[in-house]
């Protein structure tokens, strides 16, 4: 895999026959996971236009069970996390490790379509009984409890591969730096998801600890899944297009170690002050602040990378939303710290802020880095380059506008909530007179939700086509501001 | 959906061409962190370290306040429930009624001396120091119409709001404390049961008179006064 600038023609050329054999090993899986995902974020979109304008007029399609406020918002979060998130991520991840280890995917293609299909199902089934009043009422595990032994072995028959691919690479020096995301998030993922479900549905009794085991459960989920596939697109695709190496090593696995360690701490100081033994609490809030420190590293290797590079990022729709999500991370790290700490986390607790956290982490950092592999890998697979410049520019501005409102919007709601509830002042003030204050704030976030929504039906369309095989014909890349020699500088 | 699907898939250089434009993967450099970076990161830490100390309630299982320790410690915070329990009851009153009083301060000052023509004071009044039945009566109930207080009339538009129907007895109860023995005012203490006493016997919705109440001028609600001035010796005993 490792080409020196030495290389003779011929290997050069060895060497790009077995990138073309790798990219056609993997492509019906990936394309697979990677249309569905588009389809499931769609839907999550639209149910989350839909129960952003339930939380400001309650009489919307008032007489409709089936789009009341408490069973759209866990679709559209089930549908966001399991339908998209961890599709996208599992096809980025078994790409990325295949190119990274020059391994091609052998056998078992059939069982991996299999595996995607019966993931899509068990999903869609979920995802309805939701709809149909018959949700588990555990958040991100709303779906009937017969899923989740279904969703697991699909996931496992995914991540075995993944994780037999890294065990027969060769490993040039580097290797690591975004592989061990990859292959961290492989074996985190089951556990996690193993760890909640059996506490949450096996044990008896569990009483409010099942609502802290539920926070940890999130806050797992993201942090050592959704996270690590992030930080490793960002690994992967930032030096792949710059032509710029990582700039520390030494970060990079400081800043995986530290992420590896701290990251399944935290979560329960969700309820800080509440009735769970103080030290769970205290120990989930002394994390969640910690966790500022590998994303810290992580963000400071990019910016030492990056440094006087960012012309690119005017140019390739990859680097610009793989850019952008590397932007966001920084910031699901503060806004974590914020709602962690004990001193800020009082008056944020229980706020909006906490779903500001969910949208930063899960869409600005996660699902803008897989934006960006996703722009970059498919071409490779389908044959064909991306159709128009205009759907990938409306795609990333409607992402960015959409996505840093509902960010800040839900953060100064939080802010103002919390504030208000704990002001001595406000002694004479019913609850409902703080939940109409908040509404221009969920005006906002319906606003961006369909921003964001308008954004997604233009991926989605642009992915279909490109996966059907009506992209562009050409040689040269898409690149979103054309150079006049189609020759110059490729950074797509 | 095969690449041989597509008619010109022979076309070996074109298919190919994304992976050939393709940069090399580069191994990472080692360029030093810039030590501000190490600073700030330590700053996390000891913020973070923070979170954890008294907030961990000890590391037992047992207890779900952090400020109140398995063994019956203190709660650390200044003013809370924990530091009450070693307080005699009219220095907890005198404690609890002075964060109560930033409500009445809103008209009455903070020193109590009211605004001329429009608040009357609290620092001095006879209103204050004398019949504690009179006292308990405006503040529940509230109070309407010109009054004169150490000989100064005054009359607000509206008058009092009555404050009853928004406070506990035990928090009114702690305020008239306070703002009878402070500023140089002395007075019996006035108790939580003092406050219900009254709350039971007079259910009005309007607000009084001077006129009205002038019959419970000098009158004391009966009770134990269970500590500070003229504390009934059963009470004492208590």
């Amino acid at each position: 895999m490792q080409t020196t600038p030495d290389t003779s023609e011929t290997d050069l050329k060895a060497d790009n026959l077995r990138r073309a054999a790798i990219d056609k090993s993997v492509k019906a899986p990936v394309l697979f996971l990677f249309t569905n995902g588009a389809f499931w974020l769609m839907l999550s979109t639209i149910l989350g236009v839909l129960a952003a304008i339930k939380l400001v007029e309650p009489s919307f399609l008032d007489g409709c069970p089936y789009i009341s406020y408490g069973r759209l918002q866990p679709a559209h979060i089930n549908a966001l996390v399991y339908g998209w998130g961890v599709q996208a991520a599992l096809g980025v991840m078994l790409w990325i490790m295949a190119r990274r280890s020059g391994q091609e995917l052998k056998s078992g293609k059939s069982l991996l379509i299999t595996a995607g299909v019966f993931w899509n199902i068990t999903i869609t089934v979920g995802i309805l009984a939701v709809l149909m009043g018959k949700s588990t009422s555990i958040e991100w595990l709303e779906m009937p409890e017969f899923t989740w032994p279904i969703l697991l072995v699909c996931f496992l028959c995914y991540a075995w591969p993944i994780a037999r691919m890294f065990g027969r690479a060769i490993r040039p020096e580097g290797f690591m730096v975004s592989t061990w995301y990859i292959l961290g998030a492989c074996f985190w993922f089951p556990w996690i998801f193993i760890t909640a479900n059996v506490a949450l549905h096996c044990l008896p009794g569990l009483g409010a600890l099942g609502a802290g085991i539920d926070a940890w459960y999130i806050h797992a989920v993201i942090l050592l899944f959704f996270v690590p596939v992030g930080v490793g697109c960002a690994y992967y695709f930032i030096p792949k297009i710059t032509g710029q190496p990582i700039a520390s090593a030494q970060l990079a696995s400081a800043g995986f170690w530290t992420l590896a360690i701290l990251g399944g701490w935290t979560g329960m100081q969700k309820y800080m002050g509440g009735p769970l033994p103080a030290w769970m609490t205290a120990i989930g809030a002394a994390t969640g602040v910690l966790l500022l420190i590998p994303v810290g590293l992580v963000g400071l290797n990019h910016h030492l990378t990056a440094l006087g590079k960012h012309s690119a990022v005017a140019t390739s729709p990859t680097l610009r939303f793989v850019f952008f999500g590397a932007l966001f991370y920084p910031v699901s790290g503060l806004v974590l710290a914020m709602n962690s700490a004990f001193w800020t986390g009082s008056g944020l607790q229980f706020t909006q802020s906490w779903y500001s956290f969910q949208v930063v982490s899960l869409y600005g950092f996660f699902s803008m880095s897989v934006f960006g592999a996703i722009y970059y890998i498919v071409p490779r697979l389908s044959g064909c380059e991306w159709l128009s410049v205009r759907l990938i520019r409306n795609h990333f501005w409607f992402s960015v506008y959409g996505i840093s409102t509902i960010v800040i919007m839900s953060l100064v709601a939080g802010w103002q909530q919390g504030a208000d509830m704990n002001n001595p002042e406000h002694w004479d003030q019913n609850f409902m007179n703080h939940v109409l204050n908040s509404r221009p704030y969920v005006v906002s976030r319906a606003v961006a939700w369909a921003l964001i929504s308008f954004s997604n039906l233009m991926f989605l369309l642009h992915l279909l086509l490109m996966v059907v095989g009506l992209g562009r014909r050409s040689s040269a890349p898409t690149l979103l501001y054309s150079h006049h020699d189609e020759h110059a500088p490729a950074h797509a | 959906m095969s690449a041989n699907a597509h008619p010109d898939s022979t076309d070996l250089d074109r298919i190919h061409s994304a992976v050939k434009r393709e940069k090399a993967d580069l191994p990472p450099e080692s360029q030093p962190a810039p030590l501000w970076a190490t600073f700030l990161l330590m700053l996390v830490a000891i913020v973070a370290g923070g979170q954890l100390g008294p907030m961990a309630g000890g590391w037992s299982f047992d207890v779900s306040n952090p400020f109140s320790i398995a063994a019956g410690g203190m709660d650390p915070r200044p003013g809370a429930d924990g530091a009450g329990a070693t307080l005699d009851p009219f220095a907890l009153a005198m404690k609890k009624g002075a964060s109560g009083y930033a409500i009445c301060g809103g008209c009455h000052q903070g020193n109590g001396a009211g605004l001329p023509g429009q608040f009357p004071p609290l620092a001095g009044s006879e209103w204050v120091t004398g019949g504690t039945e009179r006292l308990i009566r405006v503040v529940q109930h509230g109070l309407v119409g010109a009054i004169t207080v150490k000989g100064q009339g005054y009359n607000t538009p509206g008058g009092m709001q009555p404050f009853g129907a928004a406070m506990s007895s035990q928090d009114l109860a702690n305020v008239l404390t306070y703002i009878r023995n402070t500023w140089g005012n002395e007075g019996t203490m006035i108790t939580k049961e003092m406050v219900q006493k009254v709350r039971d016997e007079e259910k009005r919705a309007t607000q009084w008179t001077e006129a009205e109440l002038q019959p419970f001028a000098d009158k004391n609600v009966e009770g134990e006064i269970p500590a500070g001035p003229g504390a009934t010796a059963a009470a004492a005993a208590k």
